[in-house]
């Protein structure tokens, strides 16, 4: 009787692979067909500098050091470098005033390093 | 082959060309055809199995190279034959050399003894299914010298599984073609092929009388392919890729083509033995019903009987991707006590149930 069983199982095992040829196919051809992104997705941080103070809380609590502040007096500097942050999105959840917010961008692919490191200064902008 | 003899040396006379040279061209012909037909066979082979899986596992394959991905590989050959071949320090380099040869060439002579239709037979000898039983046994040797050969611990061990693998499972496959062979009272494969033909059509080919046999053959037939769930002399997830781990370029292509060449050809002696080879499914041939009364009608016959072989085949060869989407790997042990506790006493009595049958039908006549 086991033996029934198992060939059973083997028929219903083999019925089911065959179903699925049926089913939608789930493969996007890449650079056609895009994922669509949900809305919680961490890609690319973007600041805005208008509303950052300078108090440097993203500079603490980033686990990769990817984000330096510097505050003179009125002038803010900040350095941002994309090679080594994990998107974890700690500066996007501690930021006090919500200046900074991680965009859905995720193509960040670049053949030049320069390219990953980002400067923004208050008064001058990106 | 006198037919089509006779209409080669028809048409060469034609142009006039001496007959002499149509005599010496002639059996170079079939080796020539073979030699095309392995090419394009495994090339949709290879191509058709990553469309398959591809379906099973609701993605798309490849898609890339041309349309649909159908040239993706044809640029995989390429791309095998500009590769370095690279030698192993340490390896026995005769022996390196020869061993995918050794792999190669039976498969090669096995897709010579099929035959394609009642004329297309390009070795016709009275005991080919013994013939092509022995020479589908041979590629093993061939694996075993390379796995010894290439001076890798992961090589020995695939051979050494391979090595296994073959003697259990071979023994099986031998008792089933025994009870073919009796049912049909011969080892020609084209006899075997005319003994299913009979006023039932389908009803008269051997897989019904024989489906157990038909049963064990297939996981028999699946083992000496060396596929899943049998593929542990190549398993990838163990043994990184088994024998042929050292390989490269154009070598590793020859186990390659081996490999899936063997694999239609296999569906081929299975289509042979159990599903009427080149008979008609619909009982009278298709192109005597559309052409009658036209000199070119026998001709069309053979070339039907030849779609009729490939479309069994090719069913086949799906049904083989199927069990390869579906099961898992066996143990090595596994697989032994399989092949010995089960398969092997279910043939046996696969054959004394086949020779009773024969006994009662035959009327007690032996």
């Amino acid at each position: 009787m086991i033996i029934f069983n198992k060939i059973w199982a083997l028929i219903i095992g083999h019925i089911t692979v065959f179903k699925h040829s049926f089913k939608k196919r789930v493969t996007l051809e890449y650079p056609e067909q895009k994922q669509v992104l949900p809305e919680t997705f961490r890609g690319k941080p973007v600041w805005n500098c208008e509303k950052c103070i300078g108090c440097g809380i993203c500079e603490r609590v980033c686990p990769a050091a990817a984000v330096k502040v510097d505050k003179n007096n009125d002038n803010i500097n900040s350095y941002f470098d994309l090679s080594r942050c994990i998107m974890c999105g700690n500066c996007m959840y501690y930021c006090p005033k919500h200046a900074i917010r991680l965009s859905s961008e995720y193509e960040l692919a670049t053949d030049n390093k320069n390219d990953l490191y980002i400067y923004f200064n208050k008064s001058e902008g990106v | 082959m006198n037919y089509l003899y006779f209409w080669y040396i028809q048409i060469l006379s034609k142009y006039n060309i001496p007959k002499i040279f149509g005599d010496i061209t002639f059996p170079i012909l079939p080796f020539c055809i073979v030699a095309a037909a392995i090419i394009v066979a495994v090339l949709f082979l290879v191509l058709a199995e990553r469309k398959i899986l591809g379906l099973f596992t609701q993605r798309k394959g490849p898609n890339r190279v041309g349309i649909w991905g159908i040239m993706q590989t044809v640029a995989d050959a390429i791309k095998l034959l500009c590769k370095q071949n690279v030698d192993p320090r340490g390896a026995d380099k005769i022996l390196y050399n020869v061993a995918p040869i050794l792999v190669f060439v039976p498969a090669m002579i096995l897709w010579g003894i099929i035959p394609y239709s009642s004329e297309f037979v390009f070795m016709n000898f009275s005991v080919s299914a013994l013939l092509y039983i022995s020479i589908a046994a041979l590629p093993v040797i061939g694996i075993i010298l390379a796995g010894y050969s290439s001076n890798n611990k992961f090589s020995v061990i695939g051979a050494i599984r391979s090595g296994a693998q073959i003697i259990c499972y071979e023994l099986p496959m031998m008792f089933v073609l025994l009870s073919i062979v009796l049912i049909s009272s011969s080892m020609n494969l084209k006899d075997i092929i005319f003994s299913q033909l009979g006023s039932f059509s389908i009803l008269n080919w051997h897989i019904f009388p024989c489906f157990l046999g038909f049963i064990i053959m297939f996981i028999s037939i699946l083992a000496e392919l060396n596929r899943c769930p049998f593929d542990l002399p190549e398993a990838e997830s163990e043994l990184v890729a088994g024998y042929n781990t050292e390989y490269s370029g154009m070598r590793f292509a020859l186990f390659f083509l081996a490999e899936y060449a063997t694999m239609f050809v296999m569906c081929a002696f299975l289509a042979i033995l159990f599903f009427g080879g080149f008979l008609p499914v619909t009982g009278k041939y298709i192109s005597e019903m559309i052409f009658s009364d036209n000199q070119f009608l026998q001709l069309f016959i053979y070339i039907e009987q030849v779609i009729w072989l490939m479309i069994k085949t090719i069913l086949l060869v799906f049904i083989v991707m199927l069990v390869r989407a579906t099961l898992p790997r066996l143990g090595s042990k596994e697989l032994m006590k399989f092949s010995w506790y089960v398969l092997l006493p279910l043939s046996m009595l696969n054959f004394i149930l086949i020779a009773i049958i024969k006994f009662i039908v035959d009327g007690g006549a032996i």
